[in-house]
């Protein structure tokens, strides 16, 4: 919500009101209409009407729906997503009108081995180069897959593979059906002794969602280390004791 | 020394806050950082009365008092930050216990002091909790503290029942609790939840003294004397309620047993033997100190590396025999309540060490730089999400075990990000004594101390009952009292207390 609210701002509509766009029809409307008219720019002023009537919602929204599809928005399920998608797009438009304004940004911040080419290198590996992971079979496929297991869109195909390759590996595996359900008492995760950012809510939840992965991934790397000290212990253990050689102190 | 009236002593010093104050420059010659002490009021009364007593003429003899001594250490070359003492401060030889400094790794003038570690090295507490409560343990105790005391021999110059020849103490020297685990006389978890996983990897028998291995050969798996001992425990105040599940620890009445030993006669002998090669180095680069015990030698050196490496392996040798002692105490639970160690869900909680040095990371002025942390009667208190913490207390910070004296209540506290900023994540380790051992000699008889103990409920094994009174709680700072001053100051938090319904001790 508040990503999308920064996003907004950027593109020089501030002052919205996120959770009235979701429930309002008419201003979910006025925000698309909006978007169209100063940013993305998809249709000539004339084809915009039907996206214009936003006081009819029947034929509003059948000119909403042709607007998605034209845009080429992925099957998105709710207003939020697809308008998360929306804004996303205008932002990306927006930034191609002029790279340059942003060069010293990028070289400074993203890393020279992006996300996107480390899981597409990842990806590759797996497949052998036997599959072209660009192939719009593979692409459609990923999508296909990903709206199944209700899996959230992202741009870079390959990244959402991951996400869905961590999904089966937790939820639908034998292992993962076979685990014992999680006992003991829940504990909300934004309150513990750990101080992360408390007076940015937006830096904060994803910070602590980050952090409680990264532990849930320690966690099972020690588990393994454990079990293979185990492993060993069962050929080297031999403890002994022999209590004739106690003697206490004085 | 400096020899100045109190009055005059008094304008270096200056209270900052409620629960801290700080030691000027030039309240000992030559500082080259500020010192900084924690305490509360009746802390402080004992701090300042301390120092009073020293200015009095004609007063000669003894330790220095503890503020003079952080201000000597603030002396030492290559020391960043502040010389800092914990409120369970009290005089040692040379650093103050309780007393903790960082010194530049990157400095080639910065010094590593045995003082500064103490010459129990490796000294530390272990807690076990178990799935037992009051109920179940109050109508045994006796015998319980008599198993315990059958298992675990304590007191000067007792001998250990692990059976070890002199190539099994030369690996467990090198390889710390992987010995302990290999001969399956610890469990995997146990590793994990161990500061340093139990193991410094820079250990090197070879520099250690044949005097030394000599000394501690027979020594493994004993408690030793003095200030050690092993207490079952019951959970009497939980004040942190989602840390201590995270510990294992659910309700009051919860039993424990915390396990409080070192490195015996080995760490003594390491240390005496450092100090005697680091005079001859102090010479040679001509380290000046404002006191002779401050006996201390280039990081860099070859007498600094030797002793860090030996030091390393008196830390290990006291994990190792920390882990017989877990052994020993498993047994012994397992035995009297017919059961397994597993089915008592004996597992260890956590270890700390509070004599040690260590090379750690920290942020200093901005930037973050590598030192070399004497931490001498001072606990390590991580915050959360400190990488060298286990992953299971990631959220909840370091626990920090601090032993309470003999039939007082001991304390589980948690690191915080304050701690990390203000004081190198170091916080108390203890009491702290407040009258020397001849002092407490002269003052109580062994006979009221156990008679007390016994009005309390509290089952005792002791080796050697004469010097009880060495030990009695009146010799001690209140624990409370010092747990109470980090909670306030912010540098450590209260997760736990404890009270001992039994103790064994040499």
């Amino acid at each position: 919500m508040l990503s999308l609210k920064m996003k907004l701002e950027v593109l020089g509509r501030p002052d919205v009101d996120i959770p009235v766009v979701m429930s309002d029809r008419k201003e979910f409307a006025n925000t698309v209409l909006w978007l169209e008219d100063q940013k993305i720019r998809l249709y000539s002023i004339e084809d915009r009407c039907k996206l214009r009537t936003v006081d009819n919602p029947e034929i509003w929204k059948e000119g909403y729906l042709k607007y998605c599809a034209d845009l080429s928005m992925p099957p998105l399920e709710t207003r939020q997503e697809q308008l998360a998608w929306i804004v996303s797009y205008a932002v990306r438009l927006d930034f191609l009108d002029d790279p340059d304004q942003f060069a010293s940004i990028n070289t400074k911040q993203v890393p020279p081995q992006s996300n996107g080419k480390q899981s597409q290198q990842r990806v590759q590996a797996i497949f052998d180069g036997n599959i072209n992971t660009q192939e719009k079979a593979f692409v459609d496929g990923v999508r296909l897959l990903a709206s199944k297991l209700n899996v959230p869109h992202h741009p870079n195909h390959l990244l959402q593979l991951e996400a869905i390759a961590r999904v089966v590996h937790e939820r639908l595996s034998p292992a993962a059906k076979d685990r014992k359900p999680v006992v003991g008492k829940p504990f909300p995760f934004d309150k513990g002794n750990d101080v992360v950012s408390s007076n940015d809510s937006a830096l904060d939840l994803p910070m602590r969602i980050l952090r409680l992965l990264q532990i849930q991934s320690l966690r099972e790397l020690q588990t393994h280390i454990n079990e293979t000290i185990v492993a060993v212990q069962n050929i080297t253990a031999n403890p002994k004791t022999d209590t004739k050689l106690g003697k206490v102190g004085f | 020394m400096v020899v100045r009236p109190y009055n005059d002593e008094l304008r270096y010093l200056e209270k900052v806050s409620d629960h801290c104050w700080r030691i000027k420059k030039g309240f000992q010659p030559n500082m080259n950082v500020e010192g900084c002490f924690y305490v509360n009021s009746r802390l402080e009364r004992l701090m300042l009365e301390e120092l009073k007593n020293s200015c009095r003429p004609g007063a000669v003899g003894g330790f220095l008092p503890g503020v003079k001594q952080i201000a000597n250490v603030a002396a030492l070359p290559g020391i960043v930050g502040r010389s800092i003492g914990l409120p369970d401060i009290h005089s040692g030889y040379g650093f103050a216990i309780g007393n903790m400094a960082a010194f530049d790794m990157n400095d080639p003038l910065s010094v590593v002091s045995p003082g500064g570690v103490g010459f129990d090295i490796n000294c530390g507490v272990r807690l076990l909790r178990t799935n037992l409560y009051e109920k179940d343990v109050q109508p045994v105790k006796e015998q319980l503290a008599q198993s315990l005391f059958d298992h675990i021999p304590v007191g000067v110059g007792s001998k250990g029942i692990i059976p070890m020849n002199a190539r099994d103490l030369e690996e467990a020297l090198e390889m710390g609790m992987d010995w302990s685990l290999r001969e399956g006389y610890v469990w995997a978890e146990d590793k994990e939840h161990c500061e340093e996983y139990g193991r410094m990897l820079n250990a090197d028998p070879a520099k250690v003294s044949m005097r030394a291995k000599k000394r501690g050969l027979p020594q493994l798996g004993t408690l030793g004397a003095g200030n050690h001992y092993a207490e079952i425990q019951v959970v009497d105040e939980i004040y942190d309620k989602w840390s201590a599940s995270k510990m294992g620890i659910e309700e009051k009445g919860q039993v424990v047993v915390m396990i409080h030993s070192g490195s015996r006669g080995f760490g003594h002998q390491v240390a005496t033997d450092a100090l005697v090669q680091m005079e001859k180095a102090m010479k040679r680069d001509k380290i000046e100190t404002n006191d002779r015990q401050l006996a201390c030698a280039r990081i860099n050196s070859v007498e600094g590396q030797d002793y860090l490496k030996a030091m390393a392996a008196a830390a290990n040798f006291a994990w190792v025999n920390r882990s017989s002692m877990t052994f020993l105490t498993r047994q012994a639970f397992a035995k009297m309540f017919n059961t397994t160690p597993d089915d008592l869900d004996m597992h260890v909680i956590y270890d700390v060490s509070h004599n040690i040095a260590k090379v750690e990371n920290h942020m200093v002025d901005g930037k973050e730089r590598k030192l070399l942390v004497h931490r001498k009667g001072s606990t390590r208190a991580f915050p959360p999400h400190h990488p060298l913490i286990p992953v299971d207390y990631q959220l909840t910070g370091q626990p920090v075990l601090v032993g309470g004296t003999m039939g007082t209540c001991s304390y589980v506290l948690t690191g915080t990000e304050q701690g990390m900023q203000e004081t190198f994540g170091s916080t108390c380790h203890g009491a702290g004594r407040a009258l020397s051992r001849a002092k407490s000699r002269r003052n109580l008889d062994y006979k009221d101390v156990l008679d007390k103990l016994d009005q309390l409920g509290i089952a005792i094994r002791v080796a050697s009952p004469k010097l009880v009174m060495e030990e009695a709680p009146e010799s001690y700072k209140d624990v409370t009292d010092v747990v109470d001053t980090c909670h306030a100051a912010g540098i450590s938090k209260k997760c736990i207390k404890m009270r001992p319904i039994a103790v064994i001790k040499g």
